[in-house]
């Protein structure tokens, strides 16, 4: 009963979730309640109207001015004010990067980032686009930070990082494919670059990449993510309604060999389930590495508790097949799109990192291609389970309730409890059908019985041997007569 | 070349071979041996480690993989960037040396001849009276497809060492040869050629 309430506590009517455009589609509240392509359409006429504003501006400034140029020329000073806005405007872009370069870098440029920013703080930002996130501020504040530490080659890599984003914003309209090799290919200069310009360390080069890495991809992660040009949101729901299809398969099928029942083993699955869902929440492609790291460091934990020795390949792979269908991690097959194209290459391809990502590959390729001959059952139980016909945990109770709450595994031992009592009754049933039945043909074949007898004896009175009584027949009546009052015949 | 920046240069190793066969086994004996390299605490799966060669070193970065048979079809993703494989057959066991064709098909389709340095490996030497792929056979197959080739016993820790000094040998040789040809400014790229004159047998 309470479950029912509470359910209606969340109850969001259907149309509160779909589009706000009535397009039939479902909307996001990222989205301002639109579906992603009207959202796009409608974004799209935002910018467009902002920049006809933009436009609107510039023409009643310059018209302004000319006027202004028109009448007299000592209006020189306020003139020149309105202009510089226009102006202030146009560059601002390109003014707030550079100052802010500077600002970081060198101190003696004081005076001209002074006035680039109090021309900032003027510049109004209406512009959708320009909202940056809590986010994107404070790993760009690390980042130049960070940067500081290397000087020169830090200073080298701020501006290249700049016009690499710059030139990104130009590409928004590429295919992901494109995008993603001029990522690959900005990753492989920069790197070039330190490494033969700055002589600097390998190590310290992995470092810098890692924080420039973590930077751009912050940036471009909402234009880069899932874009609508892909079909990834479409494989994502596939494998998402896939593992949901696939809900009934056990450990013992993927054979596992990890044992739930031992409940550090158990809070190391849930954990490593945690882990793999929360890769979706990562913004950069690293961070999202870092948690399957994590994942399968908790998959070999849980691994080694149960079989007492370190694990191999051979076990590692089914048992993150497992966690991965038990998991159904959100968004899968974007976050490994994502991660394939904008990851840095040598990080996938070798590295702890890499096997594990690989590992989570394959794990998702399995899933996709898994059929009845993978989980070793016939083609028939397969096809049942898939319906959802039959669930073979209903057989397996014991082995299905670790993971249950109290309330889901008293509900199996009572389904449980309920079947063995039908059948019981049905075996008595049959037993009661059974003994009316024997009952009835007992006295059928009584009856039968007599039957014969009778009529292979028929009964037959004969009448009474008269000869035989005539012997005394002056005593008939002697008979009735009590004991003492008999009369005594004596022969002699 | 590979020490001039520090850091030895890292290689791929794939070991690959059917369930059962000792691959985890060859891997976690070869790591085990060497007392300077860190054990894996929790997992024996992923492995590097660091070859002393002498005049060089390399670091070998061994990916486990999954052998059961319903986990082939998706193996090939393993296969990426990788440098070296080690094909792991169980010489008490046709059927795994079948297998390790099998792969071998794979790993050729996966990659131009002579872009990954492949061993192959029967092991278990120790379970040689049930042996049923002879030493003859395994060397056969190997020359006829160039392959390097040796046995051993993960269990006796017989000839395991061997194994993945010879392969880090020729993967050091490997990247000689191609310095030393761009060196030579040899614009007739023939990198992708397969290794030269026949497999070196190095168990006898």
């Amino acid at each position: 009963m309470s479950l029912k309430s509470e359910r209606r506590g969340i109850h969001v009517d259907q149309s509160e979730l779909l589009c706000k455009k009535g397009c039939g589609y479902y909307g996001n509240p990222a989205w301002h309640g639109f579906c992603s392509k009207c959202w796009r359409e409608e974004y799209h006429k935002a910018r467009q109207k902002q920049i006809q504003e933009d436009w609107e501006l510039a023409e009643r400034l310059q018209r302004e001015e000319e006027e202004a140029f028109a009448s007299s020329q000592n209006t020189q000073g306020a003139q020149s004010l309105t202009f510089s806005k226009f102006e202030e405007k146009k560059t601002n872009e390109k003014t707030r990067k550079v100052t802010t370069v500077k600002k970081f870098f060198s101190a003696s440029s004081r005076v001209g980032s002074k006035k680039a920013e109090i021309q900032e703080a003027k510049a109004p930002s209406p512009s959708i686009n320009r909202q940056t996130s809590i986010e994107t501020d404070r790993v760009s504040k690390e980042f130049i930070e960070f940067l500081k530490t290397f000087h020169k080659t830090g200073q080298e890599v701020y501006k290249q990082t700049k016009l690499f984003l710059e030139a990104m914003h130009y590409k928004r309209d590429l295919s992901i494919e494109e995008q993603s090799e001029c990522t690959q290919d900005f990753y492989q200069n920069v790197t070039e670059r330190m490494q033969t310009r700055g002589k600097v360390a390998p190590e310290r080069v992995e470092k810098i990449m890692d924080q420039v890495e973590k930077y751009i991809m912050t940036r471009l992660y909402k234009y880069v993510f899932c874009p609508e040009t892909t079909d990834d949101e479409k494989k994502d729901l596939a494998i998402q309604k896939r593992i949901r299809a696939l809900h009934w398969v056990t450990p013992q099928m993927l054979f596992v060999p990890v044992n739930e029942e031992i409940p550090e083993v158990s809070d190391m699955v849930v954990k490593a389930i945690t882990d793999i869902i929360e890769m979706d929440s990562k913004r950069v492609p690293r961070d999202k590495l870092a948690c399957i790291t994590k994942c399968s460091k908790h998959i070999f934990n849980a691994i080694k508790i149960t079989k007492n020795e370190p694990a191999s390949a051979d076990d590692f792979l089914p048992t993150l097949i497992y966690i991965v269908l038990k998991g159904n991690p959100p968004r899968l097959q974007s976050n490994i799109q994502y991660i394939t194209r904008f990851c840095n290459p040598s990080r996938l391809m070798t590295g702890e990192d890499g096997y594990y990502f690989t590992n989570l590959c394959c794990a998702v390729a399995f899933i996709e291609k898994l059929d009845a001959q993978s989980l070793n059952l016939s083609q028939e139980d397969f096809d049942r389970y898939m319906s959802g016909q039959t669930s073979p945990r209903k057989q397996e109770s014991e082995s299905w309730s670790p993971d249950a709450c109290l309330g889901v595994k008293q509900m199996y031992k009572n389904l449980d409890l309920l079947s063995q009592l039908n059948e019981r009754q049905e075996r008595i049933m049959n037993e009661a059908k059974k003994l009316e039945k024997d009952l009835i043909d007992w006295t059928d074949g009584i009856a039968k019985k007599v039957q014969d007898i009778v009529e292979k004896c028929p009964l037959e009175i004969k009448p009474p041997n008269q000869s035989l009584a005539a012997i005394d027949s002056e005593n008939v009546e002697n008979d009735k007569l009590p004991p003492p009052l008999q009369p005594q015949v004596y022969a002699g | 070349m590979a020490q001039a920046d520090g850091a030895p240069q890292p290689f791929k190793l794939v070991l690959l071979g059917s369930g059962n066969v000792g691959k985890s086994s060859l891997a976690l004996r070869y790591v085990k041996n060497d007392f300077k390299s860190i054990l894996p605490t929790v997992g024996c799966a992923f492995f590097t480690k660091v070859v002393d060669l002498g005049a060089a070193s390399l670091k070998l970065e061994i990916w486990d993989t999954a052998g059961q048979e319903k986990y082939h079809s998706i193996c090939h993703l393993y296969f990426r960037g990788a440098n070296a494989a080690l094909l792991v057959y169980d010489i008490t066991s046709k059927d795994s040396f079948l297998k390790a064709q099998q792969w071998l098909a794979d790993l050729e389709r996966e990659f131009p001849p002579g872009e990954v340095v492949v061993m192959l490996v029967g092991n278990k030497t120790d379970l040689s009276e049930e042996r049923e792929v002879t030493f003859e056979e395994g060397e056969q197959f190997a020359q006829s497809h160039s392959l390097l080739f040796m046995e051993t016993s993960a269990m006796l820790d017989h000839r395991v060492t061997e194994v993945f000094s010879a392969l880090a040998r020729e993967l050091l040789q490997r990247v000689e040869r191609k310095e030393r040809q761009a060196q030579r400014g040899d614009a007739r790229l023939t990198l992708n050629q397969g290794p030269r004159g026949p497999a070196k047998c190095c168990a006898h």
